[in-house]
């Protein structure tokens, strides 16, 4: 037998070896390019509990926006609104109005059916809505086709629908909420012992009416320390978390990913006649003066807030820029020495109640009292330990507060709504005026009332920042701060053949939906 | 109260004043020991716990050098030193760093005073810090004490500030520990004693500034004086001031408290260390120590009772029986002897008491033999004198006779009549005499039945009512002063009724000239009491006491024999006569008759002698 050698020069066979690694190194990369199915996505959230039941939600609380952004891997939108500001169907296929837009005609996507495999229908849609809506406006389907009258016009009942609790779902015999969207609950973990944390598994939903999501699994634990979210993303025990601002510089700092929503959550103070003195327009004024917000949103929160001199943000209003930012010490200090001691807070102290949770809120208001107290006026600050809600009733026990500083989360992409949801909680609201116009220039002037009796302060406007890990791609939520997790897929390594089908086939059957992959 | 009763009570009085005494001693003595040494003891606990406060406070120190002398302190230092450094970078760095040197308090300054970073009051970032930058040896300057402001009040802080100089700008750093109750709760303290802490905040007392380590301090009030005593002293003075005070009325949960003033900086007082030590220990030593004390003295007492007991009856016994010796020589028995034990004094008494004995035994016999002696010398002479008397008259008379037988038969029948019957009358008088002596010897026992006392003696002086008023001789008037009703006594009616017989004619003798008899009747006590008083001439003493002896008379004509009767039913009625007298103003005879007579009514005198002494068998007629 003669065996043929084949001699390559030496240089050629470098070359040879250079092309060979280089093809071998080809999937490997390719995979960093383009989405892959598989993977769980681990979240860590800042609330302790989430409830998935809309019409429980307290709109405007940091609680419910993060019930929202739970929910809406579960539940489905009529319509949403992309970054460019256009309304993409979801469930609902077309829409039209009439010229008065009181009454709405929305018909819904065809083959849509809830994660027990039920088929949406416009009972459904009207079930789940009709609770959300006053009175005023009636909703009722047709078969296919869902009819929304109203007693006033509502031109902007889209920017409603896509935003806030308006979530279509559909309520079980056992009080459980079927949903069309990506992902359904798997997995209730009972909360831990001292109520602080709780974990949910959502298994990606197999028959979505817009396509299975990359990844398998999203397992979402709540009720983290903020500085645990973040020691957990460095250490790569998570995907995503929830950044607390005072953490940002520090993530930014180890060159962690962060994202940054537009502002969405509005600091601010709110003063009512619960202590006479608050009651005078003239302290109010002098406390208004007091505020140094740019220190509050440049040095306290090292610029990762903006001074918010208006309720609605800018992104949101458009005329946000043209309220300023009045803080003046001297005036201050001119003013508090025109009033009476009795009524510069020289015998009783204003009190002010923090009525949101958190260090953050606390620290702003430490701040407002150290403002207040340059001013010659004394503040007080009850902390409240339990978490509230901004519109909340103090204890019986608990003194009366003549100031509050309430936190403020973007519920609704509608201007005028907003701020009519805004005025409610707060108190502030004229029942027997009904604004129904979305020009701006009448939402302006009704915004820029509102200021100048100085009941309500602005502070700070803040935006939502989460952490991401290097492995997740394709990271596109909205600028308001709804995560669009069904985009997100997970860089991970190539599974092994053995284990590549294991997070699907690990799925009960009677959990995992059936139906085509998109 | 016996002798031997009185020698076991001095004996006990002195083991107990004994006892006392050093019980109290020892208790005194050993308390003050204690005293002295929980004193040294709370001073070595209050020097402990300043050493402890002022280690407290070189770990301050020593954790702020640390934070100066860290990298990322140095960065912080630099950046901040060039112009138009961001300070809101640093913002959250003094938490990090409280955080990692285990401090409170935490603070960045700036080199024109403004606070970069703040880890107790972030909300103060900004503001100006001036008395940091007011004072440049800040590295020489131990930890002190200081009013650190936060968010929801005032608290005390241990301290240092440190500056770490960059070019020609300099970053402080400030650091502090609370002092509170977790601070007190860390501090080293030895078994019994507690540390408080009272924050000198306001210019008044307040209770709700004391606490322990614990929190609130209960009955805070209570240091009100001390703290305010602390307060009014210089604020230099450091020596502790102390106090005690009791929380119950159980003393083992007082508590001494030594107030040691903490001031700051500027020599203000700032705050006030208690540093509480329990008497607990001490109390229950004491008392345990009272406890043995009491033991012991009881013990003790126990024993000396017992051997003063036993000391006493010995003492006692020969006493004792010398006193018994003595009551049967007393009764007639001269032949007593009693025990001679020993050779000491009451060993000699008892010799000599049975020497005495002895002595009066024969004393005794040679008296009775002389007064035997005397009694018939003193009856032959009164028998010689009475019996002379009439032997006399019968002598001439029978002379008389004999020469009358040379007269004439008439003149001699006269003779003889008038000598037959001056013989038969001085017979006669002679047979009175020897009948008066006859019944004196034959006094019979008396037969007891119930008398009535005052109706005896208005018998008895019935009978002489005629001599009261007798014509040519002075008046005598009876008065009765006799208590009615007079319960009856037990006596024998006609010796009784004798003896007023006899009261009364002593009386009418004594009253030659007249006068006036009182007889009295009166009750005391159970006896009866009968008085005779006569308005004569009286007795002497001498005469007073010779009243009742048998055949001693005042009178020429007496035998003295009367008054020897009245005493003899007097005194086998278990009575008494007595008399007193005035010379010139008459004598009372005074008698005490008991109700009831030993043995009663029916019973015949059984105690009566059978033979009556001598003295009493003259007969004799007053």
């Amino acid at each position: 037998m003669k065996f043929i050698v084949l001699r390559w020069p030496a240089a050629t066979r470098w070359v040879i070896f250079a092309l060979l690694a280089c093809l071998a190194l080809v999937p490997q990369a390719a995979a960093t390019r383009h989405p892959r199915y598989g993977g769980t996505l681990r979240v860590e959230l800042r609330e302790s509990a989430i409830s998935f039941d809309p019409r429980t939600w307290k709109p405007g609380t940091l609680e419910s926006s993060a019930n929202e952004k739970v929910a809406a891997l579960v539940f489905d939108r009529l319509v949403a609104l992309d970054n460019y500001g256009h309304f993409q169907p979801q469930l609902a296929a077309e829409w039209s109005h009439d010229a008065a837009a009181r009454r709405w005609q929305i018909r819904l996507r065809d083959g849509v059916k809830f994660s027990d495999d039920t088929p949406l229908t416009g009972a459904d849609v009207v079930a789940a809505l009709q609770p959300l809506f006053p009175a005023t406006i009636q909703l009722s389907a047709s078969g296919n086709t869902l009819a929304v009258q109203s007693a006033s016009p509502l031109p902007d009942l889209l920017e409603l629908l896509a935003s806030g609790r308006y979530l279509i779902y559909r309520a079980q015999p056992d009080r459980t909420l079927a949903g069309t969207g990506p992902f359904f609950v798997a997995e209730a973990a009972a909360p831990s012992s001292d109520g602080k944390t709780a974990h949910y598994v959502l298994k990606a939903s197999e028959n979505c009416w817009a396509g299975r999501p990359f990844v398998d699994a999203i397992d979402l634990t709540l009720g983290l320390p903020a500085l645990r979210r973040l020691l957990d993303l460095q250490l790569g025990k998570t995907d995503l978390i929830e950044l607390a601002p005072e953490l940002v510089r520090r993530a930014a700092q180890e060159n962690l990913r962060v994202w940054a929503s537009t502002p969405v959550i509005t600091f601010g103070l709110r003063i009512d006649a619960s202590q006479s003195a608050a009651s005078n327009p003239r302290l109010r004024e002098a406390l208004s003066y007091s505020l140094d917000r740019t220190t509050m949103a440049n040095v306290l929160l090292q610029k990762q807030a903006e001074p918010a001199a208006a309720l609605l943000p800018q992104w949101l209003s458009g005329y946000a820029f043209l309220f300023d930012v009045d803080n003046s010490l001297d005036r201050a200090k001119a003013i508090r020495a025109t009033l009476l001691p009795s009524l510069a807070a020289a015998a009783e102290p204003l009190r002010l109640r923090v009525d949101a949770s958190g260090e953050l809120p606390k620290l702003l208001a430490e701040r407002v009292a150290v403002n207040a107290r340059q001013a010659g006026m004394t503040v007080q600050v009850m902390n409240r330990p339990v978490q509230r809600d901004a519109g909340a009733a103090a204890p019986a026990n608990e003194s009366a507060a003549g100031l509050h500083l309430f936190a403020w989360h973007v519920t609704s992409l509608s201007p005028r709504l907003e701020l009519d949801a805004f005025l409610t909680a707060l108190g502030q609201s004229d029942p027997s005026s009904v604004e129904t116009s979305v020009e701006v220039g009448q939402l302006y002037a009704r915004e820029r009332r509102i200021l100048e009796d100085r009941r309500v302060l602005p502070l700070v406007a803040l935006p939502e920042y989460a952490g991401l890990s290097a492995t997740v791609r394709n990271w596109l939520p909205a600028r308001w701060g709804e995560w669009h997790l069904a985009d997100v897929w997970l860089d991970l390594p190539e599974p092994a053949p053995s284990a590549a089908n294991s997070p699907v086939t690990a799925i009960p059957q009677q959990l995992a939906p059936s139906g085509a992959k998109p | 109260m016996s002798f031997r009763t009185k020698l076991f009570l001095v004996f006990l009085v002195t083991v107990l004043a004994s006892v006392s005494l050093v019980a109290y001693g020892v208790t005194h003595y050993t308390q003050t020991a204690f005293e002295e040494m929980d004193a040294q003891r709370t001073q070595a606990l209050v020097t402990q716990f300043k050493r402890e406060y002022a280690q407290r406070g070189e770990a301050v120190l020593q954790e702020v050098k640390n934070i100066a002398n860290a990298e990322i302190t140095l960065r912080m230092a630099i950046d901040l030193a060039r112009p138009n450094a961001d300070q809101s970078t640093y913002v959250r760095d003094a938490n990090g760093a409280a955080q990692d040197h285990n401090l409170d308090f935490v603070q960045f300054v700036n080199s024109d005073g403004t606070l970069i970073s703040s880890a107790q009051y972030p909300a103060r970032v900004g503001y100006k810090d001036e008395w940091v930058t007011a004072r440049k040896d800040w590295n020489d300057t131990p930890a002190f004490l200081r009013k650190e402001e936060l968010p929801d009040g005032v608290e005390l802080s241990l301290t240092v500030v440190r500056a770490l100089p960059v070019g020609d700008k300099t970053l402080y750093i400030v650091g502090g520990r609370r002092v509170d109750q977790h601070f007190l709760a860390s501090l080293a303290l030895p078994e019994g004693m507690r540390a408080l802490l009272y924050r000198n905040l306001e210019p008044n007392f307040s209770p709700t500034a004391l606490t322990d380590k614990d929190g609130a301090v209960a009955q805070a009030d209570r240091f009100q004086p001390l703290i305010e005593q602390v307060q009014k002293q210089s604020r230099a003075q450091s020596e502790p001031t102390a106090q005690r005070i009791d929380w119950t009325s159980n003393a083992a949960e007082s508590e001494t408290f030594n107030a040691i003033p903490l001031a700051g900086p500027n020599n203000e007082l700032l705050g006030v260390l208690l540093a509480g030590s329990s008497q607990k220990e001490l109390v229950l030593l004491t008392r345990q120590i009272v406890k043995i004390s009491a033991a012991v003295a009881g013990a003790a007492i126990l024993i000396g009772l017992l051997i003063s007991w036993w000391v006493s009856s010995r003492i006692t016994k020969p006493v004792e029986e010398l006193a018994e010796g003595a009551r049967e020589v007393a009764t007639g028995r001269w032949d007593t002897r009693i025990d001679v034990r020993g050779s000491d004094e009451i060993g000699q008494l008892a010799t000599a008491f049975n020497d005495m004995t002895r002595t009066l035994a024969s004393q005794k016999e040679k008296l009775v033999q002389t007064e035997r002696v005397a009694a018939w010398r003193e009856l032959a002479r009164r028998l010689a004198h009475e019996l002379r008397n009439p032997l006399f008259p019968l002598q001439i008379t029978v002379e008389n006779l004999q020469r009358a037988k040379q007269l004439e038969a008439k003149q001699f029948l006269e003779v003889f009549n008038e000598s037959t019957a001056t013989l038969k009358a001085e017979l006669a008088n002679l047979n009175t005499i020897v009948t008066r002596f006859s019944d004196f010897s034959k006094m019979p026992a008396p037969h007891f039945a119930q008398v009535n006392i005052n109706e005896s003696l208005r018998n008895a002086i019935r009978l002489f009512e005629p001599q009261f008023n007798e014509v040519g001789k002075p008046t005598i008037t009876p008065e009765f002063f006799l208590a009615e009703p007079l319960p009856e006594v037990e006596a024998d009616p006609d010796l009784l009724h004798r003896a007023f017989q006899n009261l009364v004619l002593n009386a009418l003798d004594a009253m030659p000239a007249g006068g006036t008899l009182t007889v009295r009747t009166s009750e005391n006590n159970g006896n009866l009491r009968i008085e005779v008083t006569d308005t004569g001439k009286g007795l002497t003493p001498e005469e007073c006491s010779r009243l009742f002896t048998p055949y001693y008379t005042t009178k020429l004509q007496g035998t003295g024999l009367g008054l020897a009767i009245v005493q003899s039913v007097v005194s086998d009625h278990h009575g008494t006569i007595s008399v007193s007298s005035e010379e010139g103003r008459g004598a009372t005879f005074r008698i005490e008759l008991p109700q009831h007579q030993p043995g009663g009514i029916s019973r015949p005198k059984q105690d009566a002698p059978a033979v009556r002494p001598l003295s009493t068998f003259a007969a004799a007629s007053d």
